[in-house]
């Protein structure tokens, strides 16, 4: 037992440091995307700013809570960005994947450690000056209600995005042009988990159907973990007890997982390449 | 003079990244250049209607030299004049008059058939309807793709596909072609017949270019070869010349009745001794005659069977690169 | 130039019938870039529906901005734009080699293999939106019309301008798909009510990147509510083209010079 474990952490040191390597040389192109943040946080400030210059609240949030609600999502946003849909696709596509089969891990877990080693060079690339730029220039209040809630909270959501968009790579083994699925998704995900409005601000019958649906853990949990309070479709639950929900969805999201891969693999080694 | 190239140099700027995590870090702020010589002064010509291959390992400025050449990189400083032209400053005009086949880049579009790119390239280069007509019919039936050229390409084998970038590449009646790796992948067969095409352009008046690793694309097709090393031109001559580059010499097996004798005789290289009985040499005519030899080995061993053969190419082209 | 649209009719007959090889996904896929680009409007629908406002705008005139930038996409996308996707790949997988090859203007070669169908879906979307929320408002005069016509006109200048920015990004940039990012982080300033900006943020999307008129000039313009400084617009639209050109060239000779 403690062979497996020792291997798995040196395939996790490896793996995280390779990709921390890998992604030095794409430096630039994280760069972009710290500029990019701010430029759509700034059309958002001066949208609400109008939007509010002739009320006090919207769906009940204030102009500060609403600017704090996007300044937070685009702060975390850097923490959990995933792209592990596209990364499964091309191999898939390249037929690289086949390396992987060769080789006995698991894909899912280099997949993960490649994440979190792609994800560490941005916490000081983009992560550190995007909060301090947010919580200097742009004054959102970027102090936790709760720091160790909050923590799992994007912890979870870090987990939840990674299996979403993992399991949207697998239909890669069927689906031959995956382009248009892997946008619908996004689509219909970037939406329902409180990127683009507040989810409090939909009409109520729909707050109750994204109560259910996985996408909300995602972007709108934590960002009301952060706050402190949470509340959708009328329904108030204290931050222990979202986060325990968020955590039930991580464990459903990675059984789907689990009955995908097994069917996926079963076709791919049944079909060939 | 078709293609004459004179003192062609070109310097590349390289950027350093370091190994260990320090110089990896310190490269995320400043970052060390390097300048790199990859061609230093390179001059040959060429006549129309030549076959001339292009030799030289990787990164070494071959392909350096062959990209100014097709006007898709411009030199640090010397002269090409290409049918009159500069490719890199005349380049529109300049490559009307060429084409490329790339053996590891498609032109042809993937999921449509060789036909339909075949249209595009007629509209790219304004070809006039009869003479494309023409053109495609003949190169067609020579290479016997009738049925092929209507299949989408991804259906077809690497020999057809090779086969309709050719014609892709000549149906503007190019007159030089560029060559770069033709046959790579492909099957005996399909190889012969894309040889044999080349073979026929050529006798139609059309100069080609032929960059290859392959050494059976040298030994059939091209007569002169240049080769290219550390960004010098290390050689250019026919092709017997590069085969006795190395000096007269020959492969020799030989198997005897008696044990074979030590062979410490000025002349005689020993390859590889199979046995007391068995043996390849390397025999330098020019020392040691073959009668000579022969009866050496005589004197004291009996010949049971010997086989001679050219040096390959293969060991000269080695040499070449190791100078 | 009859010769320059023979080509391009030519390229977009290509990427068709590539298109057409996979039938189904084509129609689907259109249907899911209209979903894509509903996005922004279904935002701004929803704030009007939980009873805010921009001040100034009701809800069809909101619309109509994003509509007419949407059109303006529809028609940039599938006929010019894609050189920037064409560049970004052939760049990253070693074929913009090939297009040097042939006796047609890098940029030419990139615009007419660039075109890519799904991107109509922006155009069908565009025209959808443009529609709905024009049968809201009062029908504008013939003078508006070609007022608008023209203008947006200028907008296509603009999406060209970008479009040679990004191409030249990928040029130099090896493998960053992240530049569309940049391009529609500034855009987005063009899809609302120039008012509600600050003063030098106005200054700025109208005289330095003049992204205003890809959908706020011309919308107030059919509104019969001219924006200020459209005038100084229409100029920066074409200063930029025209530094957007010089860009994508040193771009490229860049690329000649360093062999990619």
């Amino acid at each position: 037992m403690k062979n497996i474990c020792k291997r798995q952490f040196d395939i996790f040191k490896a793996t995280i440091f390779a990709t921390y390597k890998q992604w030095t040389a794409y430096r630039s192109h994280m760069a972009v995307s710290v500029l990019v943040g701010p430029v759509f946080f700034l059309v958002q400030v001066f949208i609400w700013s109008a939007v509010y210059s002739n009320r006090e609240t919207v769906s009940g949030l204030t102009l500060t809570q609403m600017l704090t609600y996007y300044g937070i999502s685009s702060v975390i946003g850097y923490l959990i960005y995933d792209g592990s849909d596209m990364d499964l696709q091309n191999l898939i596509r390249t037929g690289g994947f086949i390396t992987f089969m060769l080789r006995p891990f698991s894909y899912i877990y280099y997949a993960l450690c490649q994440k979190i080693g792609h994800r560490l060079l941005a916490l000081w690339v983009e992560f550190i000056p995007i909060y301090f730029l947010f919580l200097f220039a742009f004054k959102i209040n970027l102090v936790p209600a709760n720091l160790f809630w909050t923590l799992l909270s994007v912890f979870l959501s870090f987990l939840l995005v990674f299996l979403t968009n993992f399991c949207i790579g697998i239909t890669g083994f069927w689906l031959t042009k995956t382009e248009g699925l892997r946008r619908a998704f996004q689509v219909l995900r970037d939406i329902t988990a409180g990127d683009l409005l507040p989810l409090v601000l939909f009409p109520v019958f729909i707050q109750k159907i994204l109560f259910f649906m996985p996408f909300q853990f995602i972007t709108y949990v934590p960002i009301r973990v952060f706050i402190g309070s949470y509340e959708l479709a009328g329904i108030s639950m204290s931050i222990p007890e979202i986060v325990g929900l968020q955590a039930i969805y991580v464990v459903i999201m990675f059984l789907v997982y689990k009955v995908l891969w097994h069917i996926a693999i079963k076709r791919f080694t049944g079909v060939g390449a | 003079m078709i293609i004459n190239v004179e003192n062609l140099k070109k310097t590349f700027k390289s950027y350093e990244r370091g190994n260990t995590l320090r110089e990896a870090v310190a490269s995320l702020f400043v970052r060390k250049t390097k300048l790199v010589e990859a061609v230093k002064g390179i001059s040959f010509s060429i006549d129309k209607g030549e076959l001339v291959g292009f030799l030289g390992p990787n990164g070494a400025g071959k392909s350096t030299t062959l990209k100014i050449l097709t006007g898709i990189l411009f030199p640090t400083s010397g002269n090409v004049d290409i049918m009159g032209y500069t490719p890199w400053k005349d380049r529109k005009k300049y490559v009307a008059r060429i084409g490329a086949v790339f053996g590891q880049k498609s032109q042809l579009l993937w999921d449509i058939p060789p036909l339909d790119a075949f249209n595009l390239n007629k509209a790219i280069y304004s070809i006039p309807d009869s003479e494309f007509n023409k053109k495609l019919n003949f190169m067609v039936e020579l290479l016997e793709v009738q049925n092929v050229v209507k299949k989408p390409t991804r259906l077809l084998s690497l020999g057809e596909r090779m086969k309709c970038e050719f014609i892709m590449a000549m149906l503007h009646s190019p007159e030089i072609v560029f060559l770069d790796e033709p046959t790579i992948g492909l099957d005996v067969i399909a190889k012969e017949k894309i040889r044999e095409f080349i073979l026929e352009m050529n006798k139609q008046g059309i100069t080609f270019i032929l960059t290859t690793h392959d050494l059976g694309d040298i030994e059939q097709l091209a007569k002169r070869v240049i080769v290219i090393n550390h960004g010098d031109l290390i050689f250019d001559n026919t092709i017997e010349a590069l085969r006795n580059h190395l000096g007269t010499k020959k492969l020799v097996s030989v198997s005897t009745q008696n044990p074979l004798p030590k062979f410490d005789v000025p002349g005689v290289l020993v390859k590889n001794k199979l046995s007391d009985y068995n043996a390849e040499l390397e025999l330098d005519v020019n020392t040691m005659g073959l009668n000579q030899f022969i009866d050496y080995i005589n004197k004291n061993s009996t010949i049971n069977d010997l086989t001679l053969q050219e040096l390959p190419i293969e060991e000269v082209i080695k040499n070449l690169y190791s100078i | 130039m009859i010769d320059a649209v023979k080509l391009h009719l030519q390229g977009i007959k290509s990427a068709l019938a590539v298109r057409m090889a996979y039938r189904a996904d084509f129609f689907i896929s259109i249907f899911i870039m209209l979903l894509v680009e509903a996005l922004v409007p279904l935002v701004t629908y929803l704030i009007y529906k939980s009873g805010a406002s921009l001040p100034g705008w009701n809800m069809y005139e909101a619309l109509l901005i994003q509509g007419v930038f949407l059109l303006s996409r529809g028609i940039s996308f599938p006929f010019f734009f894609g050189m920037v996707w064409n560049t970004i790949l052939r760049v990253q997988d070693g074929t913009f080699d090939l297009l040097l090859i042939k006796p047609r203007s890098v940029l030419q070669m990139l615009i007419v293999t660039g075109f890519d169908s799904e991107d109509l879906g922006k155009l069908l979307g565009g025209i959808i939106l443009f529609s709905v929320s024009l049968a809201n408002i009062p029908f504008p005069g013939l003078e508006l019309w070609l007022k608008f016509f023209a203008l947006f006109l200028v907008s296509l200048v603009v999406m060209f301008g970008f479009g040679l920015i990004l191409s030249g990004f990928g040029i130099v940039w090896i493998g960053n798909y992240r530049v569309y990012e940049i391009f529609f982080s500034i855009a987005n300033f063009g899809m609302y009510p120039a008012n509600i900006f600050s003063k030098g943020v106005i200054t700025f999307i109208t005289a330095v990147l003049p992204v205003a008129i890809l959908g706020f000039v011309p919308a107030s313009q059919l509104l019969g509510r001219p924006a200020e400084g459209t005038l100084i617009t229409v100029v920066s639209s074409f200063v930029f083209l025209f530094l957007s050109f010089l860009f994508w060239k040193a771009m490229f000779r860049r690329y000649n010079s360093a062999g990619g």
